[in-house]
């Protein structure tokens, strides 16, 4: 019966000629079903991680003896440097093997902490997300209560301040207050502390989420440029964020484990 | 950077070791208890059913910004009589001793921890050279940015309850620390932590934690108390049930650095924006949200990153 029914809405939907459009609907009813919260927002519970190649080059790359090589994940593969930023860019480069934050084990930054290749984990509430990155074990809150960014706008974060609101299931995050101190990859890559950037977080699947990020920044880009990347659930049995506080190795060893000698 | 941050950083600096601070611009005074609402008594909180609120998946809502209300993390057990010397206090006496609060050491009852004969000698090691570090292991890792570890975080700054289905995280000044309620196995015995590997549950309205995998590495307070690897500790969280206070009572078992078990008490006290943020514990700024009920934010927790070497104050006073 119901079979019927179904097939003569379809004849008569595709006598109106809008045949595609009611097989994309057939098709959206068949997506898989994405976590939710509570409250019917999508919940990005868990712990993720990319598996590209980005943080060593955001930018296409052939192999180096530092870095893999990458097609990068730069819409348009290049980033719109101004004349002296992308000098600097190449001064970074040069001296990357030292200069980068993250050899000193420094808070990674928005958004390079998302495609690190170290897990990050999501916790979740109606009023906000708390991401943890194994990295550091920093802790960066994305707020969605809908309150603003401060009043003060100088207080310089290595996360800068992140303010998110739903558009449909996309969570989308308004990052601003940066510094002009982490970079954006293992190559040089760098903002200032003009950085401005819009996240957009969706769910393609329970285990699989599209994100993409958005930058601008008039002291270093001659334009905003968006950059795109893919990450995955850890659903390893027991999988769980290891403590890194990287930069307590430089000292590990004026603090051995007290035994009785 | 607004004053806010530099505040938060100042203090961190200030209070991450007060060695050589003579030296610097003038230190805040952290032992000043009036400022800092710190109390003499300990209450008692028992574990009972928990009749308030709950989330989702059941466990007793304590979320929020909680401090410790009775001293730093001067001295493990005479909370209230900071640092043995120091010099940094030389015109101020702590008072005849019954007048402060009592040793976080609960059992044994002499307020002692009991360590082994050459445990005790490491301690008072440590202890004679902290306010003359001749030697880079004598610096308390926490002026380094280390995290201030078990149970050293929680006579640290205020920090925040998060809590979640199957998980409570803290996050503290100096670290932070995932509880898992989901009853997965510890991590494998050779990965040793700072803030050590936490697995929880509840009972009623105590949050019963067992913490293993710890690095022994960072000390419970100034006066250089500390533990093994081989540690575990039993962490018991007891709330009160009107959810404004909560004593964290741990048993701390090792074999080969103590003479017997033993159980540490410290008493924690919930901050709203009933009261007025500070910078130590109630470090929190009020959200934008005009026309709102106020509501407090945590700012992001910087250390390393602004820190000089040996953690800019913790260097050997000039002789």
């Amino acid at each position: 019966m119901s079979t019927s029914i179904g097939r003569t809405a379809f004849t008569y939907v595709c006598a109106l000629a809008v045949c595609s459009l009611t097989l994309t609907g057939f098709a959206s009813a068949a997506a898989p079903k994405i976590p939710r919260l509570p409250n019917g927002k999508p919940n990005f519970s868990g712990i993720w991680q990319t598996t590209s190649a980005a943080d060593f080059d955001l930018e296409p790359h052939s192999a180096r003896k530092d870095a893999p090589p990458g097609a990068g994940i730069v819409e348009g593969n290049i980033i719109p440097y101004l004349p002296d930023a992308l000098e600097q860019r190449k001064k970074n480069f040069e001296e990357r093997a030292t200069a980068d934050p993250r050899t000193k084990c420094w808070t990674l930054g928005v958004p390079r902490g998302i495609y690190y290749p170290e897990p990050f984990q999501i916790f979740q509430r109606d009023r906000d997300l708390t991401v943890v990155f194994q990295f550091g074990q920093s802790v960066r809150t994305i707020h969605t209560n809908g309150t603003l960014h401060p009043v003060e706008t100088d207080n310089e974060f290595w996360l800068g301040d992140s303010r998110g609101h739903w558009e449909g299931d996309t969570l989308v995050v308004d990052v601003t207050d940066f510094n002009n101190e982490t970079w954006l990859d293992r190559a040089g890559n760098f903002h200032s502390e003009k950085l401005h950037v819009i996240e957009r977080w969706k769910l393609l699947d329970a285990n699989t989420i599209d994100y993409q990020a958005t930058l601008e920044d008039s002291k270093v880009y001659s334009r905003p440029w968006t950059l795109s990347a893919i990450l995955h659930r850890h659903r390893e049995k027991h999988f769980q964020l290891i403590e890194n506080y990287c930069f307590a190795l430089d000292y590990d060893k004026y603090y051995p484990v007290p035994v009785n000698e | 950077m607004s004053a806010l941050t530099k505040s938060l950083i100042l203090s961190a600096l200030a209070f991450a070791s007060n060695v050589g601070s003579a030296q610097q611009t003038p230190a805040p005074q952290p032992q000043a208890a009036p400022g800092l609402r710190f109390e003499k008594t300990v209450p008692t909180i028992i574990s009972a059913p928990w009749q308030g609120q709950r989330i989702s998946d059941g466990q007793p809502e304590i979320q929020g910004h909680w401090s410790n209300t009775i001293a730093n993390h001067n001295n493990w057990t005479d909370p209230q009589g900071g640092v043995p010397d120091d010099r940094s206090r030389a015109n101020r006496q702590p008072g005849p001793r019954e007048q402060r609060a009592p040793s976080r050491v609960t059992d044994p009852a002499d307020g002692h921890v009991p360590f082994q004969p050459w445990a005790l000698a490491l301690q008072q090691e440590f202890l004679a050279h902290f306010p003359n570090p001749v030697k880079p292991q004598y610096i308390e890792p926490l002026a380094r940015c280390a995290p201030g570890g078990v149970p050293k975080s929680f006579i640290w700054h205020g920090y925040e309850i998060r809590q979640y289905p199957g998980y409570v995280l803290f996050l503290f000044d100096s670290g932070t620390r995932i509880v898992h309620l989901d009853g997965k196995p510890p991590l494998p015995e050779n990965i040793k932590l700072w803030n050590a590997d936490s697995r929880g549950r509840w009972e009623g309205n105590t949050l019963i934690v067992r913490v293993s995998n710890n690095n022994a590495k960072a000390r419970f307070g100034r006066t250089g108390e500390f533990a093994s690897e081989n540690v575990q500790i039993e962490e018991r969280f007891i709330f009160d049930n009107d959810g404004q206070r909560y004593n964290y009572v741990a048993t701390f078992t090792d074999p080969t650095v103590y003479t017997q078990p033993w159980t540490a008490t410290i008493p924690a006290r919930r901050y709203t924006l009933k009261q007025e943020p500070d910078e130590w514990h109630f470090a929190v700024a009020l959200a934008n949200a005009p026309g709102r009920e106020p509501l407090a934010e945590r700012y992001e927790r910087i250390c390393v990153e602004n820190n000089g070497g040996f953690g800019n104050v913790a260097v050997a006073p000039k002789q």
